[in-house]
């Protein structure tokens, strides 16, 4: 009963567009993590060390675009450095649209797995 | 200040050819990886790593140039070239099969030649005006001659590497003009294309 009722909350809460991609949810809980602001290296490497997923810089930057572009994050220019060949950072950190959609990715998961638990563990 | 440079190649491929989202903090992110890489690593290894990470970023630029609606005007710039592209290559078949070498033979000679120098120029004028036009026009070239070929357009029988010559290289000119010469269009905001 619990279930049905999370499903039909996801279903009245999310509206058309709002599911986040795999690669969109990783990346938007990655920049969650780095609390604020995070350049796409960061966000890159923090996904590597978490999940083993060795991504490319341009899929994460595209995803960020994206990501922007949906109101999900907002993103800065830092200053220029020597190190990156005088290139600015661009400082990404999460808007409270993301975070909704984080949660309600969160609450999908959650609901979707919630009968799963012993049939995993005797796999 | 670290002593170490990422391979100049890559770095042109990324300022001149791609319609790169960020291309400013793209780049930068890389080129400060690339140090610490070299640094921890070697120079090689982080070389490989830096071009490893460059081939595997073009589809999700390029996809990103789609969704963002932004190749359209790099589109309608490479057809732009590829118009003048067409009319110069005209006037250039025209002066070799009329005036310079009225034979055959010649003109197969010559034509790869003009070909090459004419889609190099073209793509060295489509850097100059637009990062990410290359890429266009280099697509734009590929599906003429390949439709060419396909219509057999030429009517002396050539065999299939002369055909499969145009159909690579001159593509290949259009990308790697502009980076060879380093073409930097000067970018007031190059931080959010």
């Amino acid at each position: 009963m619990t279930f049905l009722a999370d499903l039909f909350y996801i279903a009245k809460q999310m509206k058309r567009g709002e599911l986040l991609g795999s690669l969109e949810h990783i990346i938007l809980l990655a920049l969650a993590r780095l609390d604020g602001n995070a350049h796409g290296m960061i966000v890159r490497r923090e996904i590597e060390e978490r999940t083993g997923r060795n991504i490319s810089i341009g899929a994460v930057y595209a995803t960020l675009e994206r990501l922007e572009a949906k109101g999900y994050v907002s993103s800065s220019t830092g200053d220029p450095t020597p190190e990156r060949g005088g290139r600015a950072k661009r400082l990404f950190r999460v808007e409270a649209a993301g975070n909704r959609a984080l949660q309600i990715s969160g609450q999908t998961i959650r609901s979707m797995t919630a009968d799963l638990k012993g049939r995993w563990e005797t796999i | 200040m670290s002593c170490y440079s990422p391979p100049a190649f890559a770095c042109r491929l990324f300022q001149t050819v791609l319609p790169v989202p960020y291309q400013g903090a793209l780049l930068g992110d890389l080129i400060e990886e690339y140090t610490l890489r070299a640094e921890s690593t070697s120079p090689s290894a982080a070389t490989r790593w830096f071009w490893g990470q460059a081939c595997r970023s073009i589809p999700f630029i390029v996809g990103s140039s789609f969704r963002t609606g932004d190749w359209l005007i790099s589109a309608s710039a490479a057809t732009g070239v590829y118009v003048v592209m067409g009319m110069i290559k005209f006037a250039a078949d025209f002066m070799i099969t009329k005036l310079v070498a009225p034979e055959q033979t010649a003109y197969i000679v010559l034509a790869p030649i003009v070909f090459l120098a004419i889609t190099s120029i073209g793509g060295y004028a489509a850097a100059r005006i637009r990062c990410g036009t290359p890429i266009f026009l280099a697509f734009i070239v590929m599906i003429t001659v390949g439709v060419l070929i396909a219509v057999k357009a030429c009517s002396v029988p050539v065999p299939w590497w002369y055909q499969f010559g145009f159909l690579t290289l001159g593509p290949l000119s259009v990308l790697l003009t502009p980076v060879l010469f380093g073409v930097l269009k000067p970018r007031s905001e190059e931080s959010t294309t």
